[in-house]
């Protein structure tokens, strides 16, 4: 382990180097809290190494997309716990979101921020799994899965004088009013996914045909079985009507989590996410009637029972399955059929004498095989 | 020309509803005579205007027929690029209307016009049909209802059109095509009204059926809006505008769905029993027909066939 842990420490040291030496450079640093003075070395775009797995790993921070993160105010070591000294030891554990940011105190509870308890929730969802995952539920999403720490809206980056001038007349310090600002306005603000993104996300892991076949592999040797849509979820939601509206653009239509996540508690709820045989899924037996009537207000138990994932699969659902051939089929056999019946009965009449157009008082003009023609003809 | 027994039938209920006149009844009686027994030189050889010659549809059908196939015309150019959304045609199609926002409305707008013609079709037929029970001048073989008759006739159809027959069965003012594709045309629209309405309201649907058919019902209505429209929108373009437009004798157009009106040759050849009405009801065709027959020495002065049927049935 030591030996590994050696190589890797070299290998970093080497690109570090190698990047100095190659002129890669260093690129002008937005002023952030770097207090630890980490960029020193992490500024460098070719810092980085590679794994045993002979992955290139980047280590890089460009400052100036580190500095519009929602954490560009946290030091560095409050997330990355491991790191004592400098230049420190090869990272091993790397970071899990449920840590402490000693820099950083709640100041609803006075105690230093964490996102412990959402990650708690998380844990116990159906989706939980620990950051540094090896096993089977390394397929599962970890909080960056969908967290990207996105930038901010341009808009939140100037943060407007009429209101940031009021502040520091008191709060004196302009750069802490306009954190304060970037910080309340982007939750005052809808900072969720759209519905479009929603359904991009979670199609990300769910359309994954092969990350989809993984989970029912590890469910069937640990005795477990899936739920009957797991593997069409994403298929089938996009052949509903809520999935065509999304597709459509229409934002009201439901998305996955309009429907998987309790609207009461949503930003708790979409972290504990259940199977739909889990009564305290919102999409479970007891709760299904309930979750719908937040769009369809007169839904009852017959709407309730209404597949929201329609799939034609014969195994899923034999009844669609079978219409859609049969449809499949009359629409095969109408048209050859009709085509079939107009060139029988072009070709009948026509060796009876009938011309396509009725000019001069009859369409009867032509010489018919079959005698009989028009006096005159 | 002797009648068959079943356009005998018809002649005489026609000449019962219409009161005719014995002298009415004898010009009826001695054009027959004079008419050819070959029905082939009959519809061969008399004249007709292609914009037509004969009543046919009434104000009210033209009416309700331009509303129909028009809306579904403009509906399935605004369901299609709604439904394959994500082809490549559908987007320019989408932005003719605006974007496929407005492409819904429109088609919902649309669709409303169309449920309207339909319930002013079913309203102009009930009451028409309340008309003619209380006038005493119904008859149910010239009504759109199918009977025995139309497989039978279809079995002769074709067997005259593969050389097995001689003639065209004598078929009635709608012939087996006709009510087929009337009650295609009629089922289909119900389907895309029903499945329509289960995309619009599917909450009210849901309370008035019972659970377990509630979800059977959103499914077949779901899967029946898009195919049906299809399939009708194919036998639309396959069988309805090869028998209007492109069949032989047919081409560019009949004219009856402005009009109202059908040629003389096309009422013979494919509505005979409605062309013996004709005769009762329009004294004009009458005179035109008899002067035709003379003028293309087509007329036979033999019995009447009255007389003749008689003149059999006494032996």
């Amino acid at each position: 382990m030591n030996r590994t842990m050696g190589r890797r420490f070299l290998a970093a040291v080497c690109l570090v180097f190698l990047a100095t030496a190659g002129g890669g450079g260093a690129r002008a640093a937005e002023p952030f809290d770097d207090e630890e003075n980490c960029l020193m070395c992490h500024k460098y775009p070719k810092m980085g190494r590679v794994t045993e797995d002979g992955v290139l790993r980047s280590y890089t921070i460009v400052p100036e997309i580190f500095s519009r993160t929602v954490h560009r105010n946290v030091p560095c070591r409050d997330c990355h716990t491991e790191i004592k000294e400098l230049p420190h030891k090869p990272v091993t554990k790397g970071v899990s979101c449920d840590t402490e940011c000693h820099s950083i105190n709640n100041p609803a509870t006075g105690r230093p921020f964490s996102h412990k308890i959402i990650v708690e929730v998380y844990r116990k969802s159906n989706h939980g799994r620990e950051k540094n995952e090896e096993g089977p539920d390394r397929d599962k999403p970890y909080c960056i899965t969908c967290h990207t720490n996105p930038l901010y809206n341009p808009v939140e980056e100037q943060p407007p004088g009429r209101i940031v001038d009021r502040c520091v007349v008191c709060h004196e310090k302009r750069k802490f009013v306009n954190a304060w600002y970037n910080h309340t306005s982007r939750r005052i603000r809808e900072v969720r996914r759209s519905s479009e993104e929603i359904v991009v996300l979670c199609s990300s892991c769910h359309g994954d045909k092969k990350l989809v076949d993984r989970r029912i592999e590890t469910a069937a040797k640990e005795g477990r079985s899936m739920g009957r849509k797991f593997p069409l979820a994403v298929e089938s939601y996009d052949a509903s009507f809520h999935g065509k509206m999304i597709r459509y653009g229409f934002a009201k239509a439901a998305n996955c989590l309009d429907c998987h996540a309790d609207a009461g508690n949503y930003y708790l709820s979409v972290h504990e996410m259940r199977p739909s045989r889990d009564e305290r899924s919102s999409v479970g037996r007891e709760n299904r009637v309930k979750t719908c009537q937040r769009c369809h207000p007169y839904a009852g138990a017959s709407f309730g029972a209404i597949d929201p994932h329609p799939t034609a699969d014969r195994t899923d659902n034999p009844f669609r399955h079978y219409i859609e051939k049969g449809y499949g089929l009359a629409g095969y056999l109408v048209p050859t059929g009709m085509l079939a019946l107009a060139m029988f009965e072009t070709i009948g009449r026509r060796r009876d004498g009938v011309s396509w157009m009725l000019r001069h008082g009859t369409s009867w003009r032509r010489r018919s095989r079959r005698g009989r023609d028009r006096h005159g003809a | 020309m002797i009648l068959s027994g079943e356009a005998r039938r018809v002649l005489d209920l026609s000449i019962r509803q219409n009161g005719l006149s014995e002298s009415g009844k004898r010009d009826v009686e001695d054009l027959l005579a004079m008419m050819p027994a070959d029905r082939v030189l009959l519809y061969k050889n008399v004249d007709s205007n292609p914009v037509g010659d004969l009543p046919r549809y009434s104000i009210h059908i033209r009416i309700q027929h331009l509303l129909i196939f028009t809306t579904f015309l403009l509906l399935a150019f605004t369901g299609m690029p709604i439904h394959y959304f994500d082809t490549f045609w559908a987007g320019p199609l989408n932005a003719i209307f605006g974007g496929v926002g407005v492409t819904r409305v429109v088609h919902r707008t649309l669709a409303v016009v169309m449920i309207a013609a339909m319930v002013y079709h079913f309203a102009a037929i009930l009451l028409g049909t309340l008309l003619r029970i209380r006038g005493k001048r119904f008859d149910v073989r010239r009504t759109i209802v199918p009977a025995m008759k139309d497989l039978r006739d279809f079995k002769e159809d074709m067997s005259y059109v593969a050389g097995r027959r001689d003639q065209r069965p004598e078929m009635d003012k709608f012939m087996y095509k006709q009510k087929m594709h009337y009650f295609a045309a009629g089922g289909g629209n119900l389907i895309l009204v029903l499945s329509g309405s289960s995309f619009l309201f599917p909450e009210m649907w849901a309370s008035v059926l019972p659970k377990a058919a509630a979800a059977y019902f959103q499914e077949i209505m779901r899967m029946s809006h898009p195919h049906e429209a299809l399939l009708a929108l194919l036998v639309i373009a396959f069988w309805h505008w090869y028998n209007v437009h492109l069949a032989p004798g047919r081409f560019p157009m009949q004219w009856s769905y402005l009009t109202g009106k059908i040629t003389r040759e096309h009422q013979i050849e494919e509505h005979f029993l409605e062309y013996v009405r004709c005769l009762v009801e329009v004294p004009e065709e009458r005179r035109t027909l008899r002067a035709m027959l003379e003028a293309r020495g087509l007329a036979d002065h033999g019995e009447s066939p009255r007389g003749f049927i008689a003149e059999e049935a006494g032996r």
